[in-house]
């Protein structure tokens, strides 16, 4: 039977995985305007880069990745989350971004096996 | 134990309801309204007592003509884990609450 060690390779480093959805976002919309017509294939390739990033890192987590994406007009929006987990094996991690015509929130929340 | 998406819909909808019923979208007010949505529908579905780890997250939107777009991904157990997105709005605001249930295995 595997026994994963505990330290590093177990741990969820917010850094390292902020540093991964930042990357992702850039790779998937980053440079682009808002545009009503390519927002949902957007919001898609943000989450599906993100997760396909981190399944990489083979580290023994279920991931939940969830991604939104706003025209800048004005409107207000704020967005809140509350966890029920194990505090020790469980993390999460946010990163907004924005440009020029719209901001995308986008955060992974990582769940010890 | 496999998550119920309807029971987990019906509960968050209850406590939207409770706390932004009437209202109209109040910028000094918003930081509380999605702290209490989120705090009030975990408890809830903590008290269903079922062996779960539980992620509830809450976006609201004033309603101004932007446009909003939400995703989500997950990798997870899918014959045990589940989510649920409720989608509400009033005269003058979107919410869009979304749970995500892991579960515990024994």
């Amino acid at each position: 039977m595997e026994e994963y060690q505990s330290g590093e390779e177990t741990a969820f480093i917010v850094d390292e995985i902020s540093g991964i959805i930042k990357e992702s976002i850039e790779a998937a919309i980053g440079g682009n305007a808002y545009q009503p017509s390519r927002v949902n294939q957007w919001t898609t390739s943000v989450v599906e880069l993100c997760l396909s990033q981190l399944t990489k890192l083979g580290k023994p987590f279920k991931y939940i990745v969830t991604s939104v994406l706003m025209h800048t007009n004005g409107a207000g929006l704020h967005t809140a989350s509350s966890c029920y987990w194990d505090n020790l094996g469980d993390g999460s991690c946010t990163v907004r971004w924005e440009n020029k015509t719209m901001f995308c929130i986008v955060s992974v929340f990582g769940l010890g096996i | 134990v496999v998550f119920s998406a309807d029971e987990a819909s019906n509960i968050i909808k209850e406590c939207v309801d409770s706390i932004i019923g009437g209202i109209d979208y109040n910028h000094s007010k918003i930081n509380q309204w999605t702290a209490a949505v989120v705090e009030q529908s975990l408890m809830h579905l903590v008290k269903m007592g079922k062996p779960f780890k539980y992620i509830v997250t809450c976006a609201i939107m004033q309603k101004s003509g932007a446009g909003l777009h939400t995703a989500s991904s997950c990798y997870w157990d899918s014959s045990t884990d589940g989510s649920c997105t409720v989608r509400w709005e009033n005269r003058t605001m979107y919410c869009v609450i979304s749970v995500f249930a892991v579960s515990i295995m024994l």
